[in-house]
This record gives structure tokens, C-alpha cells and sequence, in this order.
């Protein structure tokens, strides 16, 4: 199934923009967004698991062991939903460090405190409720941002980008894990029957919500592809710049740095 | 898929499923707490980086990859070995000796590789008490008893046979002729040789007499 041809962020009239196919004002995004993972929060991780077979903690250590970080870190896991990569951070940076999980939506960020904390991972761990788009931290405040699974749901992508690029310190690097384009035909056919035919059954089945796995295939569609999300970071100031495809295509990692 | 995320995975399953079994062993991770350790085997393409903390996490460095520029990473303790040393580390008391031997090239703080090595090497799992949280204690006490019980008959049978073998071999080289042996065989084979030569001289001198007794008589 191919995307209908519309810009992935805000229209030229900054009135509009899309929540999966469909284009809706820009100021409903936020709210259509956050009624999703609401309504998906209590059965993220299983639904994960499901959804990816298990590979999805495969695709988010990879995205640590790409992030250089070390003891006395401090780390901004953006969109950090139930806290899978904070928990690791959370021990790598040890007592010296610091890790802040931030998501815009309170019901993820409350699954993610509670799962921490009853793994014990207390201490180091900040719990902030923030938009991507306008970060409530001082300039040049973490050596790492991360946002897994994150971007494609923010509603203006250049301007999230662009408040990273300002709370990052200088040598810090941004590390974008995201759905992508997979980069072999075959695949690509595979994936879109998966995820527009047995996908929203699964979400049915088990989250008993349909509509919001249907909005995480089309919203994956309406991600930027691998090029285009690597042009916009290098706009938003990033340097260094590179992208790695993990399984084919199907997600893909970001990094840039900023010096 | 990526693999060696996969692999480091189930690295880190297995040791921290291993530690949790040993309550000892929280003291042994504590000393680590807050220190890393690279190893570099040489044999694996990438090298493996341990974290320890409350638990242990298990990371590679990712170096050659074609995408992604090299990331570098500072630690406590990087010890570089072949697969054929990885086991020698189980013995903290070698690190020294396979220093000097060149096998192992270590920089860094070796308390971090001795302790970590010391707490692999420490690792006392009472199986029959693991098992019997799943099972109760009757069947545990059983089962690990019949598994001794095999073991022991087991090891009798390996040890009796040895010993059976053993015995064999060295019946079978008292088998085998002795010089003195073969002198005494060849004595007596000459003996009967002179024996039955005499005996063939008699009998034919007894013959020769029946011949001309039987002349005589005609």
C-alpha cells in the first residue's frame, strides 16, 4: 500500500499536517497522538515483542552500543516511552551520571517510571513530561539525545530536530532509531502486506484497539525515508551525519554530532 | 538481524541468570560496581564490553562498521586474548604468568579482570535447590540423588574398566616368549630330536637283528 502524496511535516501553510494518511490540523495532531499511546500504553512492551518477534531490543542495543556513552554521561532519551533504552543507560552511566526519560505523553511516561522502579532503577533517572519540539532543558545540556520509535509521531520534525541540536552539548551526538523504507522491493511488499493486513489484527487481538496499529503502519509510511531524514538533520545543524540500515531497511539508525 | 547484538544478549542473559542463582555472588559484583571491561578475543570480530553494576551488561564496541564511524570508548580494564587463553581466566592467580607468557595483553587495572574472573570462578549454584523450587523437595532430592547415583555407577564402570584393561594388557605381554622361554623350548625341541634318533637307531638295529635271526633260521 503506497502513501498518498502529501509533505511528511506541516503543510506550506503551517495549517495542516498528517496523523497517518490522513491530514488533519496541525494543533489536533498532539492530542490524536497522545488518545493513541494512551490507549496502547498498559500493552506497549507485549505488543513490541509481538510486533517485532523480540527484535526490536536487538535494534535499540544496537542503538546503545552506536552511542558511545560511558559512566558519568548524561543521557536525554527522548520519546523514551516505557524506558527500554533508559534502563540499560540508567547502569552504564552509573552514580556519576544522569539519564532523563522524556515523552510527551503522561500515561507512557507512568508505564515507564513504574517498570523502572520495580526493576530497582532508581537514583540516576529523571522522569519529564516534554514536547520534542520545544525541550524544557538549558542549551548544551546532554552528551547523548536518543529518540527511538519517537520522530515520525512528532507533529513539526525540523523543529524537534532543531531543540536537540540546542540541548545538545558540543562533541554529543543524536541518535534517531525509526521505522524506515526497506531497501529490497520483495521486502518492502512483504512488509506492507504485514503491516496493513496482519498488524491492526494483532493490535485487535491484543490491545483490542485496531485503529491505533492501523495509524502505526501509515505513520511509518509517512516517515521520511533514510536520505531525506539525514538531509533534515544536517539542516538542523548536525554533523557527521550517517545512517545504517537495520533488517533490511525496515528501521533504521541515525547519528550526527555536534560540534 | 543484528547479529552481534544477539550474541551479546545472550551473553548477558546467561551470566546474570548464572549470578542471580549464587547470592554470594551479589557481594562479588558489588567490588566491580561502576567499572568496565573490555575483552577482545581475537578470533571474534568485534570485542565485548561488560558493565557492571547491580547486574552485568554486555555491549560491543562497534568499530567496523561501514556506515557508522568508529566509536571509541574509554574503560577501566582491556585485556586483548585468543579463545584458547579465555579459559586460563578463570584462574585469577595465571592473569600475571599469561602476561609475561604473551598470551594475554592487558592495560588498564587488572583488579577489574582479576575480580571478574574470581567472581566467574566463585560461582556456587546449589542445582537440587533450583530445581526444587519448581519441583518441591521430594522430587528434587530424587532426581539429583538417581543423578548421583548414575554418576557414580557410571565412573565405577569407567574405573573398573580401566582397571580390566589394564590387567588385560599386561597379561598379554606375559604371553609373549621370553628369551629364556625360547632357549628352553629349542633345549627340549633337541632333546626330543636326539631321543627320537636313538629310538630310530634301535629300531632299526632291532630290524637288523630279526632279519638275520629269521636267516638262521631258514
Amino acid at each position: 500500500m503506497s502513501a498518498p502524496e502529501t509533505p511528511e511535516t506541516t503543510t506550506q501553510h503551517e495549517q495542516t499536517t498528517h496523523f497517518g494518511f490522513k491530514q488533519v490540523e496541525s494543533s489536533q495532531k498532539v492530542n490524536m497522538v497522545k488518545e493513541v499511546f494512551q490507549s496502547v500504553a498498559a500493552k506497549y512492551d507485549i505488543m513490541n515483542d509481538l510486533m517485532s518477534l523480540g527484535v526490536h531490543r536487538l535494534w535499540k542495543r544496537y542503538t546503545i552500543d552506536c552511542s558511545g556513552v560511558r559512566a558519568g554521561h548524561k543521557v536525554l532519551d527522548l520519546a523514551g516511552g516505557t524506558g527500554d533504552l533508559t534502563a540499560k543507560f540508567s547502569r552504564i552511566v552509573g552514580e556519576s551520571g544522569q539519564v532523563v526519560l522524556a515523552d510527551i505523553n503522561d500515561a507512557m511516561l507512568k508505564v515507564g517510571r513504574d517498570k523502572l522502579r520495580d526493576k530497582g532503577i532508581v537514583g540516576n533517572v529523571e522522569y519529564v513530561q516534554a514536547n520534542a519540539e520545544a525541550l524544557p532543558f538549558p542549551d548544551n545540556s546532554f552528551d547523548i539525545i536518543t529518540i527511538a520509535f519517537g520522530l515520525r509521531n512528532v507533529t513539526d520534525k525540523d523543529k524537534a530536530l532543531a531543540s536537540m541540536y540546542r540541548v545538545l552539548k558540543p562533541g554529543g551526538r543524536l541518535l534517531v532509531l525509526e521505522f524506515s523504507k526497506p531497501s529490497n522491493e520483495m521486502l518492502n511488499k512483504a512488509y506492507d502486506m504485514y503491516s496493513f493486513h496482519l498488524l491492526p489484527k494483532i493490535g485487535q487481538l491484543v490491545a483490542n484497539d485496531a485503529a491505533s496499529y492501523q495509524y502505526l503502519a501509515e505513520s511509518i509510511r509517512m516517515h521520511p525515508e533514510q536520505e531525506v531524514l539525514k538531509a533534515m538533520m544536517e539542516t538542523a545543524g548536525f554533523e557527521q551525519t550517517t545512517f545504517k540500515n537495520l533488517t533490511g531497511g525496515i528501521v533504521a539508525l541515525h547519528r550526527g554530532f555536534k560540534f | 538481524m543484528p547479529f552481534a547484538q544477539l550474541v551479546t544478549s545472550g551473553i548477558e542473559l546467561a551470566m546474570n541468570q548464572l549470578l542471580k542463582l549464587d547470592d554470594d555472588s551479589q557481594q562479588g559484583l558489588k567490588k566491580l560496581s561502576g567499572k568496565s571491561l573490555q575483552v577482545s578475543i581475537k578470533e571474534l570480530p568485534w570485542p565485548l564490553l561488560f558493565t557492571f553494576s547491580e547486574q552485568i551488561d554486555v555491549r560491543t564496541v562497534i568499530t567496523s562498521d561501514q556506515d557508522l564511524e568508529p566509536t571509541s570508548l574509554s574503560v577501566d580494564c582491556l585485556i586483548e586474548l585468543n579463545l584458547e587463553t579465555l579459559p586460563k581466566l578463570r584462574d585469577s592467580s595465571q592473569l600475571t604468568q599469561l602476561i609475561q607468557q604473551k598470551q594475554l595483553n592487558l592495560i588498564g587495572d587488572i583488579y577489574v579482570a582479576q575480580t571478574f574472573s574470581a567472581l566467574l570462578k566463585d560461582l556456587d549454584i546449589d542445582w537440587e535447590e533450583q530445581l526444587s523450587g519448581y519441583t518441591g523437595d521430594v522430587v528434587a532430592h530424587q532426581t539429583f540423588s538417581s543423578m548421583r547415583a548414575l554418576f557414580d555407577t557410571a565412573k565405577t564402570q569407567i574405573e573398573q574398566g580401566a582397571i580390566e584393561l589394564g590387567e588385560r594388557l599386561t597379561q598379554s605381554d606375559s604371553i609373549a616368549v621370553k628369551p629364556s622361554e625360547m632357549f628352553e623350548f629349542s633345549r627340549g625341541v633337541s632333546e626330543l630330536r636326539g631321543a627320537t634318533e636313538r629310538l630310530s637307531a634301535r629300531v632299526a638295529l632291532i630290524e637288523q637283528k630279526k632279519k638275520v635271526d629269521t636267516g638262521s633260521n631258514n
